[in-house]
């Protein structure tokens, strides 16, 4: 009965098959309209992390947010739009991401007071196309059981054959390894980071796998000692609602690195606004907004990342581990330095 | 593929401008046009990258992506046609609860089940815990156990949900081969599977073979979450990692010769060997009965692989959602579920529409030139999702920026930010599924039917209606069903294209299975598996109707 109604649709329809092709593609031009006071997001960072602010923003502007979240292809979407793309403004995580945009020329200059007042300039770019909004560290985790405290303090330590066989870490070519890479080719050259990597990749535990949350899990079940991640992966395997997280959480010791050098390895998560924006001064506004108290202090409540803003003073939490010093490099070598650190990682095999 | 258009056109130039051939060709080529872009994308300058991938990591990529074609190709076989046979060819307990419930994998998106797998069969997991406390070991290093995050844990999260693509062609195949020629082999002492059942079924086998290694070759959840380094994984570290999206739409490209390269074996292969006509039986084929230990024999057949396709992923995701006490999330989930359907209906509906309108031109009407390029305007399958949704993108772009150009209005867009972008891609992508099932549905009919109709004076347009559709429905409502499974727990070009603010199931699971949030991401998962019941129950009667 069913299907014999699914079929006399499919026939009618097959009759109509050119208007029925002409109203769906009809259909996409009429559900997008773009009204004022309205801000376009496409964002690499997950809605669900992205809403607390927008709803802040919302609250404290009257002005609406409209959300695109994708992992990746959202600078070839905005290259295939052109002129004629409704996005406002560009998130994204990783350094590396905002590097495409910026190469593909989709990112507009601002000259905002607020944002240059409230991002040091290592932390954004020097054109205006891009400003950071908070930091994370890349961090190395020991076990509290089997590795004694300080027997590590650098990322170079990994590389000590007296580690065989005890580290875990996700595959190098995902981008906060590659940018870990790029930040050791800074510091040494590319030909001293790959005998670096090469001896990391000889000490590992097991085929580099999972996320960063794995390796503490590996860690917890004794299956490696040492492992990398990023900082902010402890805090939410802490204060989680999941026990068994916890318990991870608890096995491990955070060892913020190259603290008597360069300092910690960071990255950002950061944004700008797009080229062809039709909110233009809305959209400056949101980014405005983010480096803002309120906003900058959301970044450690809701994903325990570091305010990029220094006058903000990170949240209770992130206060507890303590304060560290970071790498200064300018944010952008990294950038420049992810292909050939890509070039290794290949190389190397991790 | 140029020259496949331009002799396909010369032929049609030769006949008379027919609406149906030209109907079709103008169809093909919208589908081929995001392909093509992706093609001239990979004329571009790659930088020089090849020297470099040559001497470190292709010839790996390419070699993992093999041993994965090889390896889901004959499991997914094995349990395809395995389960075919014994459904068809045998009376056991539970027949006919297996018949259905052997599709349901289809529903479950592969990066899915290789999340629960993972939870499932990992260090910590109840399968490792249990043998744990029954040996009395406390640590890793006092068993070996097989690693689940590998090339062998992905052929088998890739072939336990992927089967179903061979089960449900080959067993029609079964089901359509004359009982009498199972007499024959009974009579000669000859197996009936090994010399009537098999030889018989190759096409539909292989029909339904090429579609699961298209999905093998484009997949990227499942490798990338268990770091299996196949040319799909490839394709992202050159286009992020270094910046090259030239060199990544180089290396998917080599993905695409791969299948078209399959499919060209076999058409090689089936262009030398004629099939005698399996049209409908003389009388129907019986089930035949058995023993006690054949009875559990079929019953171990058919639970297999739905034990790892279904059972064991959703036990998972049941167990998440149980114990996760998330059910505040169903409103929200209830919405992203309607965007869903709406979508994929939409999308299956179109898909049947067109690849009927194609198929039927093609046999009718075209020539061989036309069912060449009909075939190869359906290999959009074998591109990785977002690798072709960059395709999309650019021909969509061109579309708009003319569609501007003669509107005069720099901000007008047909395509892109909206749904019709969207759907533009499932039928580039899904074509391939709609139209395999309509051709498997032309290809039983006689060859005269058409004749026999035209002779008895109706005109074409009403032989179509009066005959060939209504034989033909079957085919198409179980393809517009699959399309429907397929396009609800598509990702890659969903989350890349959708317009502001829209979520599909997939998209909404997403988010939180990408930071391995599984309790968060169960309850919709869970969701798309239960949206893809129905289809499932109504594609297995239509199945069941095909004899």
């Amino acid at each position: 009965m069913l299907s014999s109604c699914i079929f006399r649709t499919l026939r009618d329809g097959l009759r109509a098959l050119p208007v029925t092709l002409l109203s769906l593609l009809m259909l996409g031009g009429i559900v997008q309209s773009v009204h004022a006071s309205e801000v376009n997001i496409y964002s690499h960072r997950q809605q669900f992390l992205l809403q607390p602010f927008l709803d802040a923003f919302t609250a404290e502007t009257g002005i609406k947010t409209n959300v695109v979240y994708a992992s990746k292809g959202l600078a070839q979407r905005l290259q295939a739009e052109g002129e004629a793309s409704p996005a406002d403004v560009i998130l994204t995580v990783d350094i590396a991401r905002l590097g495409e945009y910026a190469d593909l020329d989709l990112l507009a200059p601002v000259s905002s007071d607020i944002l240059n007042a409230n991002i040091p300039a290592h932390l954004r770019a020097t054109d205006g196309r891009w400003f950071a909004f908070s930091t994370r560290a890349r961090i190395v985790v020991t076990s509290k059981e089997r590795v004694a405290d300080g027997a590590i303090k650098d990322f170079e330590d990994l590389a000590d054959p007296q580690w065989q066989g005890r580290i875990c870490t996700r595959k190098g070519s995902h981008v906060y390894n590659r940018a870990l890479m790029a930040s050791i080719i800074a510091a040494h050259g590319e030909a001293a980071a790959t005998e670096w990597g090469n001896a990391l990749v000889a000490n590992l535990a097991r085929r580099p796998q999972g996320n960063d949350r794995a390796q503490a899990k590996a860690i917890f079940e004794g299956q490696c000692d040492i492992g990398i991640m990023n900082h902010y992966y402890f805090g939410k395997m802490m204060f989680g609602d999941k026990p068994e997280q916890r318990d991870w959480a608890n096995a491990i010791r955070l060892v913020f690195t190259n603290q008597d050098n360069r300092g910690a390895h960071v990255n950002i998560s950061g944004g700008g606004v797009a080229k062809h924006s039709p909110n233009r001064d809305a959209a400056v506004q949101f980014l405005e907004f983010l480096t803002q108290t309120t906003a900058q202090q959301l970044y450690g409540e809701i994903n325990f990342e570091y305010p990029a803003n220094p006058s903000v003073e990170p949240g209770g939490v992130l206060q507890s581990w303590g304060s560290f010093n970071r790498d200064e490099l300018n944010i952008e070598k990294l950038s420049e330095l992810a292909p050939s650190a890509q070039m290794i990682i290949d190389r190397i095999g991790w | 593929m140029v020259a496949t258009f331009l002799s396909s056109w010369a032929h049609v130039r030769s006949r008379r401008a027919d609406g149906w051939s030209i109907g079709a060709l103008s169809l093909c080529l919208l589908l081929l046009g995001p392909v093509v872009a992706l093609i001239l994308k990979a004329l571009g300058d790659s930088g020089g990258l090849w020297g470099h991938l040559l001497d470190t990591v292709l010839l790996r990529y390419i070699s993992n992506t093999l041993v994965l074609m090889v390896g889901v190709g004959i499991l997914a076989c094995l349990f395809g046609v395995a389960t075919a046979w014994v459904i068809t060819r045998y009376e056991f307990p539970g027949r006919i609860l297996f018949e259905w419930m052997l599709l349901l994998p289809a529903a479950i998106p592969a990066y899915i089940v290789a999340y629960t797998y993972t939870d499932f069969f990992e260090y910590a997991g109840p399968v490792q815990s249990q043998l744990r406390m029954l040996f009395g070991w406390t640590r890793p290093s006092d068993y070996w156990f097989p690693e689940i995050r590998s090339l062998g844990g992905a052929t088998l999260v890739m072939a336990s949900v992927l089967y179903p693509y061979i089960y449900m062609v080959t067993r029609i195949a079964f089901r359509l081969t004359p009982a009498s020629l199972f007499e024959i082999a009974l009579v000669h002492r000859k197996s009936q599977f090994w010399a009537v059942g098999l030889p018989l079924a190759r096409p539909a086998i292989t029909a339904g073979l090429a579609l699961v290694l298209m999905e093998v070759v484009s997949d990227f959840g499942t490798v990338e979450y268990f770091a299996v380094e196949t040319l799909t994984l490839g394709i992202f570290n050159v286009w992020l990692g270094m910046n090259n999206i030239v060199a990544a739409a180089q290396i998917s490209l080599v993905g695409f010769v791969f299948i078209l390269s399959l499919l060209g074996l076999e058409l090689y292969a089936r262009s030398r060997q004629r099939f005698a006509s399996t049209s409908r039986a003389t009388h129907a084929l019986r089930p035949l009965h058995l023993d006690l230990r054949g009875q559990t024999a079929c019953i171990l057949v058919c639970c297999i692989p739905l034990l790892f396709g279904f059972v064991i992923p959703v036990g998972v995701l049941l167990k998440f959602v149980l114990t996760g006490g998330l059910v505040g999330n169903a409103l929200a989930i209830a919405e992203v579920l309607g965007g869903s359907v709406l979508v994929a209906g939409m999308a299956a509906l179109l898909i049947t529409l067109v690849s009927t309108f194609i198929v039927l031109a093609a046999t009718y009407r075209g020539g061989a030139a036309l069912r060449r390029m009909a075939m190869v305007a359906s290999t959009g399958y074998a591109v990785p999702g977002t690798m072709l949704a960059i395709g999309v993108l650019i021909f969509a772009g061109s579309v708009d920026r003319s569609f501007a150009a003669v509107t005069g209005d720099g901000r007008a867009s047909l395509l892109l930010g909206g749904v019709g972008i969207l759907i533009l891609a499932y039928l580039v992508r899904f074509q391939a599924v709609g139209y395999g099932a309509v051709l498997s549905g032309i290809r039983r009919l006689p060859d005269n039917m058409m004749g026999a109709s035209r002779v008895l004076g109706n005109g074409f347009t009403s032989s179509l209606r009066r005959v060939i559709l209504p034989l033909l429905s079957g085919s198409m409502v179980a393809g517009g069903l699959l399309v429907f499974v397929d396009v609800m727990k598509e990702l890659p070009m969903t989350l890349l294209l959708r317009p502001f603010d829209f979520e599909t199931l997939a998209t909404y699971t997403y988010q939180f299975a990408k930071d391995e949030m599984l309790e968060e991401a169960a309850l919709p998962a869970l969701m798309i598996v239960i949206a893809g019941l129905l289809p499932v129950i109504l594609m297995n009667r239509m199945l069941r109707r095909t004899d």
